[in-house]
């Protein structure tokens, strides 16, 4: 079985030794082309998956750098939107799909480039080197 | 039986008023996560990986108490993040305790011993220490050496200070049943109220994708460690979602049994999965396709989840809602699940996990013989 599968039948979640985990799309920096509906539907699921900043450019040009958090994708654009988080302001803020003219993958992806084993690396690199109270440190919030 | 008599009535008439009620789907346990920021960076964490603005935002005391008094669940359990980073943490305990909520504050516990005068101890409050293993495995575990020896030092202070103490672990593939149990008998010995225990989720935003067990291996190892149980050991969980994880029963998911509220909202479905989110609980309940989630559903999602916020809302409501459930259920509490088989699963070697640091290489392993 591999991610790729979409359902199990009980018997195969039954007999899971190992689980899947998820292969990691690299969006960081991608300004994918938004030709279609269809295309600006695919990207808004991408960006309400992206654990970083987008940025958002409005048909009107206004240009907003934003944490999409949520989404409600209706039958016509109008009628959809996306929910955002802006560094600069406390409220959750929304914006129709209609509005959105270009997407930008803009901050960086928060959940990319850190592997378990990576870690085992750096402990056992410090380790052979001496050190004590090795770890690794959340990253800074500035 | 470490579950104290008021909290079982408390949420056993709960359970009762609503079967009577006919309330298909209800809160259970509360998952109030009042911030994302943590002082850790764990492998197989997906909680924490948000940019500094949405890691900086925090709930106020009136979000949570809004969010504890609108679904009206009889218990709290506050994770996150890490709950003791916020600065008014101590007011959102107090107010959910006026509320005669049974709160679980769950904690790293690097801030434990520190805090510890701000807090009054109550049968209503619970420190839930996140502790994975042994010395070596949980400062592996959390990328932190030393993080056993504080926590530690945390629990035993807020034991001698009266409060309640839980330790909770999340095992991972490649966690050895022999360490498991001789951790039992470390943190019993600390003289906290009861262990619990939770498999690893695969969360998709978690930096490590490699080590999560599927269902077969979950049973296999819970039933090695949860086996030939110790008079010593006690457990602050359901023992028919215990029996569930050694694989004596089959459960569906309850993923509406304890909701999730944070920073954005209600979370859709569940505490593990995002799928978007609501504005109310009312609006959590009633526009997610609760069809589409739990084993039952085939979602691939779903595949491996055997987590208590899914899980123990069914074992309880079979323990506390059927006659059967509920011979089951105290019955469990004196069992010590005697099984030959499980003790031969000890004997094996750990069937794969992560490369072995050093230090775990060169541990001396006489206490773990001991342990059978």
């Amino acid at each position: 079985m591999s991610v790729e599968v979409t359902k199990y039948t009980l018997e195969q979640v039954e007999a899971l030794e190992l689980a899947p985990g998820t292969g990691h799309e690299n969006l960081e920096g991608w300004v994918p082309t938004l030709a279609s509906e269809d295309d600006l539907r695919q990207v808004i699921e991408k960006a309400f998956d992206y654990r970083g900043d987008v940025t958002l450019t409005l048909k009107n040009g206004d240009r907003i750098e934003a944490y999409i958090f949520n989404r409600h994708a209706a039958s016509t654009l109008a009628d959809s939107w996306v929910q955002y988080f802006t560094a600069g302001a406390p409220e959750k803020r929304k914006v129709d799909y209609a509005e959105i003219a270009v997407i930008e993958f803009s901050g960086k992806d928060r959940a990319a480039g850190k592997h378990w084993e990576d870690w085992v690396k750096h402990y056992n690199e410090r380790k052979a080197a001496g050190e004590t109270n090795i770890a690794l440190a959340p990253e800074a919030l500035e | 039986m470490a579950i104290p008599i008021s909290q079982m009535w408390t949420v056993s008439t709960y359970l009762l008023k609503k079967k009577l009620a006919g309330e298909k789907r209800f809160a259970l346990t509360l998952m109030l996560e009042p911030l994302f920021r943590c002082s850790l960076a764990c492998a197989g964490c997906g909680k924490v990986q948000y940019p500094p603005h949405i890691l900086k935002r925090q709930l106020t005391p009136e979000e949570c108490f809004a969010a504890a008094d609108e679904c009206g669940a009889p218990m709290v359990a506050i994770p996150g993040g890490e709950p003791l980073l916020h600065p008014q943490i101590v007011e959102i305990v107090n107010g959910l305790i006026a509320r005669k909520k049974y709160v679980y504050l769950c904690t790293n516990a690097l801030e434990l011993k520190r805090r510890l005068p701000e807090f009054t101890p109550s049968k209503y409050l619970t420190f839930s220490v996140h502790l994975d293993g042994q010395r070596e495995h949980h400062d592996l575990s959390v990328c932190r050496e030393g993080g056993y020896d504080i926590a530690v030092e945390g629990i035993k202070e807020a034991v001698k200070r009266g409060f309640r103490v839980t330790t909770n672990a999340t095992f991972f593939d490649g966690v050895d049943p022999n360490s498991a149990r001789a951790f039992f008998d470390e943190v019993m010995a600390m003289g906290v109220e009861g262990i619990i225990l939770s498999p690893g989720y695969s969360y998709d935003k978690a930096p490590d994708q490699n080590h999560f067990m599927g269902r077969a291996r979950v049973r296999r190892l819970f039933r090695a460690i949860l086996s030939n149980r110790k008079p010593t050991w006690k457990f602050n969980m359901s023992p028919l979602f215990m029996e569930f994880l050694m694989g004596d029963r089959n459960y569906e998911c309850s993923p509406w049994g304890m909701p999730t509220y944070n920073i954005f909202g209600w979370q859709k479905p569940c505490y593990l999965l995002q799928e978007g989110y609501a504005e109310s609980f009312k609006e959590l309940l009633e526009t997610t396709a609760w069809e589409n989630y739990g084993v039952a559903s085939g979602n691939p999602k779903c595949s491996n989840c055997m987590v208590s916020c899914g899980y123990e809302t069914t074992a309880n409501i079979d323990g506390f809602g059927t006659l059967k459930g509920f011979w089951g259920m105290a019955r469990g509490n004196f069992r010590k699940y005697r099984d030959q088989n499980a003790l031969k699963l000890l004997d094996e070697p750990t069937i794969s996990g992560p490369e072995p640091l050093t230090q775990i290489v060169e541990n001396d392993r006489s206490h773990e013989e001991n342990n059978r």
